[in-house]
């Protein structure tokens, strides 16, 4: 491979850690637009009671922690969820949209987070690579935004989705019927 | 001015093949790019489902219960990526094996397939996976493949022949450490090794290429009482070298993918097969000298 090279670029003592990643994909606006395009969202937020949350929690298998369900429907019967799922080091925004059946349509991930490590700033830079970015620091997240090694977890959106998919079965749907 | 300087880009994520799957396009129109990005999706959602090693209806699990009984016939997909992979076995002589999913099982790192017959006796190798005419799959004895050391390099190589078909000239496609660049924008990639904390910033920078990184991480023991990576050397089924983080460069990412493995398998052995393929790999090792980093292989 010419077309690459690997730098090793030293870290300042303080910055003795493992740099921690996050990154924002879409905003919650422009995942409306790409999900519901030409269509006209209405905020319909639901907050669970206990007895929901206990039955959301029995048919999906998931832990309810979060009572407020953040819903917005469409006037076709489609529905955009917004959620976070929170793993051992890592915490995800993400939207789904479900059709006016309650199925997934579309899911899209918004942001993700690791919730160790620190952010590393990276003042010292080799002339040769700096390049354009020459006098100004480069940011982990915003200048480089790949990470490699490291397999992203995402087993909990899988769940996420699970108890979604039974919020909407025993909430949403449900209400208008 | 930074901004200035770059085209525009949009990225999107999606949970795909075990991780977070990012798709980022620049210089084109956000509707191009959007459309674009979706057929990348759609290219890996696709993969996904063919070569999964759990989902039931995938290829992988029909061939995992059917193909000691009887020949099965699978998609042209699932049988060029079981060509790669049996081209890089016989080239790694075994370094690099797809037939290590029941060792895996053992190890508890993947949950045994339902329904299949039980690898058992002499233990079984890629010798024993027979690639017939018409994408016929036939194994000459029960074995559990496992392409998850591969398939993701073939789906990112998918995306970005999507994204070629859309006309896209600038992007990158990332699956969780497995990416493919487009275009001549340089990328830049952070290395996470399986040691940290870190004192050195490992990066690399991209153009028009792949790049694979496979940690040795070790976890917990289930029952050996020897601890287990999620790495197994092919030919020994044993765990790979411990705390070893190797990252390939390579032109195509499946061929990146697939080298980790060899490489982490035995590095002497491997330098042969990067050489043939133009890759490098970047082995760290916490107990090597100096920044714990050394090059093996390719055009350096």
């Amino acid at each position: 491979m010419k077309n690459a090279r690997l730098l090793l670029i030293p870290l300042s003592p303080l910055a003795l850690v493992a740099p921690a990643y996050a990154v924002t994909y879409l905003t919650v606006e422009q995942a409306q637009t790409l999900m519901f395009e030409g269509s006209v969202l209405t905020r319909d937020t639901r907050e669970l009671t206990a007895a929901q949350m206990q039955a959301i929690e029995t048919d999906s298998g998931v832990k309810v922690t979060n009572p407020q369900v953040n819903a917005w429907h469409d006037s076709t019967g489609g529905w955009f969820l917004l959620d976070q799922v929170i793993g051992k080091h890592e915490f995800i925004n993400y939207a789904v949209a479900l059709d006016a059946t309650g199925a997934v349509r579309q899911l899209e991930i918004l942001d993700y987070h690791e919730s160790y490590g620190g952010e590393v700033h990276l003042p010292a830079w080799r002339r040769q690579f700096v390049g354009k970015h020459h006098g100004s620091p480069l940011q982990l997240n915003s200048d480089i935004k790949n990470i490699s090694g490291a397999t992203l977890s995402c087993g909990h959106v899988t769940d996420g989705v699970r108890r979604l998919l039974a919020t909407y079965a025993l909430v949403l749907a449900a209400a208008e019927h | 001015m930074r901004s200035c300087s770059l085209p525009p880009s949009i990225e999107r994520a999606r949970p795909l093949l075990g991780t977070v799957v990012a798709v980022r396009v620049r210089g084109a129109a956000p509707r191009a790019a959007h459309r674009a990005i979706d057929h990348a999706f759609a290219a890996i959602l696709e993969i996904h489902r063919l070569m999964s090693f759990q989902e039931d209806g995938s290829d992988v699990s029909r061939l995992n219960r059917e193909a000691a009984r009887a020949p099965v016939t699978v998609h042209p997909h699932t049988f060029r990526v079981l060509a790669w992979a049996a081209r890089m076995a016989r080239l790694s002589q075994g370094l690099f094996d797809p037939s290590i999913g029941s060792t895996l099982v053992e190890w508890g790192i993947l949950a045994a397939p339902d329904a299949a017959p039980l690898p058992g006796g002499r233990r079984a190798s890629f010798h024993d996976i027979e690639l017939g005419t018409g994408q016929q799959v036939f194994f000459k004895r029960p074995l559990w493949i496992d392409l998850g050391g591969i398939a993701k390099g073939y789906a990112v190589d998918r995306a970005v022949a999507a994204l070629h078909a859309c006309g896209v000239t600038s992007a990158c496609v990332n699956a969780g450490g497995d990416l493919r660049t487009v275009g001549t924008e340089a990328e830049r990639v952070t290395i996470r090794t399986a040691a940290t904390p870190v004192d050195v910033l490992p990066l690399v920078e991209i153009r028009r290429g792949a790049l694979a990184t496979s940690c040795s991480s070790m976890s917990a023991p289930p029952h050996t009482g020897e601890e287990v990576g999620c790495h197994v050397s092919g030919r020994t089924h044993r765990v790979v070298n411990a705390r070893t983080t190797v990252s390939v460069l390579a032109t195509r990412c499946v061929i990146a993918d697939a080298l980790t493995k060899v490489v982490l398998a035995d590095e002497a052995a491997a330098a042969p097969l990067l050489r043939r393929f133009h890759a490098v790999a970047h082995v760290h090792h916490p107990d090597c000298p100096g920044t714990g980093w050394r090059t093996v292989g390719g055009l350096q």
